[in-house]
């Protein structure tokens, strides 16, 4: 630390800047919390202020209480979402893996293909796979179903080029030991090279889990839109698109809005690093 | 998280267009005896007498991707293809030619920029629409970005943990769930507005306005709609063309910067944290400014990760969907439109659906051809591959 | 990587190949074309889904109700759906193998259904039902009656009770005319409020362009007159209103408002231009007292516009033949009364508009539209025509020229019938 470059007035005009940016990136989710427990005249009158007047938990009433409330049935959202989470979670992690080992340590004939593959798939666009993804699904017959919501989800190259580089960085000489030892190949994997992928594991499963609870754009395409398939983001969309400009049940929207958040906000926070790690390994889509 | 002494060309440090960093991804994995370049030699070795059972182990280990990959995009991208050559209206099935669906060549192509009509009409406004956002949204994340890594990254910070988490956590929540944020905020008696109300000024209705910045610009002027603006450009007036952003598309310009530059800034703050103590040191000595430390010194360095930045930037943007949808969906007077949404609309809303693949697969060449051009124009003249053709491992 | 090219070649080479081969097992998931004789699978109990876009659970109900009453006396089984997005999930759900059988198809989207192949037209088999000719025209497309109206609501005048008596003006004073329809705005215009308030798009300057005796459309269907000398007249009147500063958009209002019925409720408008659905204004402005009377003549006599919905029978339907039955119950007076009274939605049959009109009697002048109304334009395509259309209508009053812009809509319109 060199002594001639600790001005104060520096520090002071980077605690400043700095101050002022963390309060425009956490005022927002402030003011989402705060106007859950607002009326609905309130937040049209007090967008600004922090402080509900009166404080009412009338929207999380609506929201957790009797499933009367045809407009937000919030349960069923939060079973479909949660199911869907885990499903993909846990097949993306297996799968993956299971395809990165592979490409990463084992010989077998069209790997270079197989790997270019996965770089292709990679490079395309998300928004050139909104029809395609339609008519597959249409063509296989299982629109509008738990398997349509699922399947095309559980394995992504991308995790797949994480698993790979992963493992092309983890030295030969443990799993050559085991097999020498007569070790079959699926328990190498499993026994052996698994375990020490506890970091990149733990990546992909946050990648996944964050991928898929925030989904979007596929779900809306696979599903008719009816209740029954809908997950917390697509109802809360179905909640929401018409409504620009005019003042409208905001403190309700907000509030599923905020559920919607809570979940990965929590696993943010406690796996932080593994956030951090991730986004530099795979990139967020933004 | 590229060293300074990486002599490799970029071409391996950012991979196609999908740009995942391959050693960020080794190196962040964090074994602590990983190394890159090793398994080559193990690779070797690993053959020999369990190569067959190798073999069929490759295969089934790698089957389950094949499959999933290959029945939900693989394939699926050429049954659009096929169907953006057609005219089908979702009713018949696309594959049996002759009993309601017909193949119409071209045509759904040609519609979009040569034939006068609504459907060119949208297309070209929509890509309008996407330039300036693009021309926005990519620089201003990518310095603010750059900036909020610089400030978090200043060793005179306390807390910057806290400040990290706070500035990252936008991007990790649902583009869906920060979208019912802003609606919100920027209503028309929104905190946004009622803010602005403080300093007296009446904010716009935000949603509503279809006002181009380019074109408040310049009635600013006194210019509106001139002589000189009215020829024609693929359907669209000089005019039409230089409306700018709306005041409406502003409200998802900020949305999209305030939720992508957490991102950025890790990738940036990695690359920073990178960089060898020495040259500061050096640079400081030699009694260099703050300014031109960052000029000269620091960005240089950290080119492999604002190269990454700026490719996912130019990726992401071109296919904003999301927003749009809950957003106003085009609105108002489709200054909001995206290709990535009309292609959808055109399909779910028209029923259209050659039209909207077609779209679909326009906007995937052009983010292709985009993303090119960018690493040719920003790759050092030495390290250049040819613009289009192959460009391999030296 | 080197041979990256060569590699991604032959994943695309294999992507073609695989489509290739998938269309020549047919197409698995999707069904072939539709044929024209009704479709009745099992002979047992059938299962109906209906999917409606509902204005609230009261309308939710009522149907539920209705479908049960059927399923109950025909021994089958009918699932309502209330979709939160009809367009949309209609528009997914018909590419599917399984859309519901009966769904509400609002009249400008018949053409677009009916063109992409999506609806059955059963429209003779109730013909009997004798439903307002307005109504029939709405749901005609080339020449073929799709389906049956299941209600309707037409565009009448709302006027602020209070504000009328203030500015001194009586019963006598409901303008009947343009002319006195401007004299009566300017009386009430004075400080924040403006005479007469609607809302910005062609569903209600349409009623202009009626009043005329124009409209975009031929009433074959077959030819644009969106630039004929009536639509021009019609939209020179608003523009002179305006102008005047007597009319004013709703989203030109001091606040901005959403729709006429809350620039009534708030005080910014004396007058408004809105259809049944304005008693839903009552909910939101508790204190509003509003008198409703029927629009005044133009130039070419009286005219409004009238919005539907009709009762959308799938042409990938297995159960039309129950399906058809189905809508037969729901279209008969005592179960269209039921819908009135439940929701406020005006009975679509003749006799049904009457019985409705003698027991809503100060829903006369709504009843009385349908008469003269003219129905939303159905033709496929229009869509995009329509909404390019209001967009530059609702700048109106910033300034501009409307007669261009019902030259665009003549080309475009053009455009979107011939392709």
């Amino acid at each position: 630390m060199n002594a001639r470059r600790s001005k104060p007035v520096r520090t002071i005009v980077l605690y400043v800047a700095v101050l002022a940016f963390a309060v425009l990136f956490i005022y927002p989710f402030l003011i989402q919390i705060a106007t859950s427990f607002k009326t609905d005249p309130d937040a049209a009158n007090n967008p600004l202020s922090l402080v509900p007047n009166p404080v009412t938990a009338q929207v999380w009433q609506r929201i957790f209480g009797q499933s009367g409330s045809s407009a937000v049935p919030v349960s069923t959202w939060v079973k479909n979402s949660v199911v869907i989470t885990l499903v993909v979670t846990a097949g993306r992690v297996f799968l993956d893996s299971l395809a990165g080992y592979a490409l990463s340590r084992l010989q077998f004939r069209g790997r270079k293909a197989v790997f270019a593959g996965v770089l292709a798939v990679m490079a395309v666009p998300g928004v050139a796979l909104l029809i395609p993804k339609f008519l597959m699904v249409n063509y296989l017959g299982i629109y509008d179903t738990y398997a349509a919501m699922i399947l095309p989800l559980v394995v992504d190259a991308a995790g797949v080029f994480i698993m790979k580089q992963f493992f092309d960085s983890v030295p030969v000489s443990i799993e050559e030991a085991a097999r020498m030892d007569g070790a079959s190949i699926f328990r190498t994997f499993w026994s052996v090279v698994l375990p020490m992928a506890k970091p990149a594991l733990i990546t992909l499963t946050i990648l996944s889990f964050q991928g898929s609870w925030n989904e979007f754009s596929h779900f809306l395409v696979v599903t008719r839109g009816t209740t029954e398939h809908q997950t917390l983001i697509t109802g809360l969309a179905s909640l929401i698109s018409g409504g620009e400009g005019a003042s409208t049940q905001y403190p309700l929207k907000l509030g599923v809005a905020l559920v919607t958040t809570i979940p990965v906000a929590l696993l943010f926070f406690a796996l932080q690093r593994y956030f951090i790690r991730g986004a530099n390994d795979g990139g967020v889509k933004g | 998280m590229a060293r300074i002494d990486d002599q490799r060309p970029v071409e391996d440090v950012v991979s196609p267009a999908g740009a995942r960093s391959t050693q960020a991804a080794s190196a962040s994995a964090g074994t602590p005896t990983g190394q890159p370049g090793v398994p080559g030699a193990a690779r070797v070795r690993a053959r020999g007498g369990i190569r067959g059972r190798e073999g069929i182990a490759g295969w089934v280990f790698v089957t389950p991707m094949i499959v999933v990959l290959g029945l939900f995009l693989v394939i699926p991208i050429g049954m659009a293809l096929w169907v953006s050559f057609t005219n089908w209206q979702g009713s018949t099935n696309p594959f049996a030619i002759g009993n309601g669906t017909d193949v119409v060549g071209l045509k759904n192509y040609t519609d979009l920029f040569a034939r006068d009509g609504l459907t060119r009409d949208n297309f070209m406004q929509s890509i309008g629409n996407t330039f300036y956002y693009v021309l926005l949204v990519v620089p201003l994340q990518t310095i603010l970005a750059l900036g909020l890594a610089l400030l978090v990254n200043s060793t005179r910070l306390k807390g910057r943990g806290f400040f990290r988490t706070a500035f990252y956590f936008p991007s990790v929540t649902s583009s869906i769930a920060i979208a019912t944020v802003f609606l919100f905020l920027f209503s028309n008696t929104g905190v946004v507005n009622a803010f602005l109300g403080y300093f007296g000024v009446d904010g716009p209705q935000w949603f509503n306005d279809s006002r181009g910045l380019l074109h408040l610009a310049f009635n600013a002027v006194g210019v509106d709609d001139p002589g000189w603006a009215q020829g024609q450009i693929l359907g669209r007036s000089l005019w039409d063309w230089l409306s700018g952003p709306s005041v409406a598309m502003f409200v998802i310009i900020f949305l999209v910067i305030w939720t992508t530059s957490g991102t950025f800034m890790l990738m940036f703050i990695a690359a920073l944290q990178d960089l060898p103590v020495d040259v500061d040191e050096a640079a400081a000595l030699d009694g260099t400014t703050g300014w031109q430390k960052l000029r000269y010194v620091t960005l240089p360095m950290i080119k492999p990760a604002l190269f990454l930045v700026i490719t996912l930037g130019l990726i992401g943007t071109w296919q904003v969907f999301d927003q749009i949808y809950v957003m106003g969906k085009g609105k108002p007077a489709g200054t909001t439109l995206s290709p990535a949404y009309l292609s959808y609309q055109q399909s779910f809303g028209n029923f259209h659906y050659g039209s909207g693949a077609a779209m679909a697969f326009v906007v995937f060449v052009i983010i292709i051809v985009l993303t090119r051009v960018q690493r040719y124009v920003l790759t050092d003249k030495d390290e250049r591959k040819p613009l289009f053709g192959r460009g391999g491992r030296k | 990587m080197r041979a990256r090219t060569t590699r991604g070649a032959a994943v695309l080479a294999l992507a073609a190949t695989g489509a290739l081969v998938l269309s020549a097992c047919g197409g698995g998931g999707f069904s072939g074309g539709s044929n024209n004789a009704p479709q009745s699978s099992a002979k047992g109990p059938v299962k109906l889904t209906v999917m409606i876009g509902s204005s609230g659970d009261a309308e939710t109900a009522a149907v539920k109700k209705a479908t049960e009453a059927w399923a109950k006396k025909s021994g089958n089984t009918v699932e309502v759906i209330a979709a939160s997005d009809l367009g949309q999930q209609l528009g997914q759900a018909f590419a599917s193998t399984t859309p519901p059988d009966v769904f509400y198809t609002d009249a400008s989207k018949v053409g677009t259904f009916a063109k992409a192949g999506n609806l059955y037209p059963y429209g003779d088999q109730v013909k009997d039902a004798n439903f307002l000719p307005a109504l029939v025209q709405a749901f005609t497309y080339n020449d073929k009656f799709y389906c049956a109206p299941k209600d309707y609501s037409t565009l009448a005048l709302e006027i602020n009770t209070d504000l009328w008596k203030k500015a001194g003006l009586t019963d006598a004073d409901i303008p009947k005319d343009w002319a006195s329809l401007e004299a009566v705005a300017k009386k009430l215009t004075s400080g924040k409020v403006t005479g007469l308030v609607i809302g910005n798009d062609i569903n209600r300057s349409g009623a202009f362009i009626k009043q005329a005796g124009g409209w975009v459309v031929s009433p074959d269907g077959k030819t644009m007159t969106a630039n004929s000398a009536p639509a021009k007249q019609g939209l020179a009147e608003v523009q002179k209103m305006m102008k005047d500063g007597v009319l004013k958009f709703s989203s030109d209002t001091s606040p901005a408002t959403g729709w006429g019925g809350e620039a009534l409720g708030k005080g910014v408008a004396a007058m408004t231009i809105e259809g049944n659905w304005i008693s839903g204004a009552k909910k939101d402005f508790p204190n509003l007292k509003y008198k409703v009377a029927e629009l005044p003549a133009g130039p070419a006599g009286k005219g409004t516009l009238l919005f539907s919905n009709c009762w959308g029978i799938a042409a990938k339907s297995q159960h039309q033949v129950a399906a058809v039955d189905l809508v037969k119950s729901l279209i008969t007076t005592d179960q269209q009364m039921a819908f009135a009274d439940a929701f406020g939605v005006m009975p679509s049959t003749q006799e049904g508009a009457k019985a409705f009109a003698q027991k809503y009697p100060e829903s006369q002048p709504f009843v009385a539209g349908g008469q003269y109304a003219q129905g939303p334009v159905n033709l496929p395509g229009f869509d995009d025509v329509m909404s390019k259309f209001n967009s530059e209508l609702a700048t109106l009053g910033k300034g501009g020229n409307p007669d261009a812009w019902l030259e665009e809509l003549q080309k475009n319109g053009t455009a979107a019938m011939a392709g």
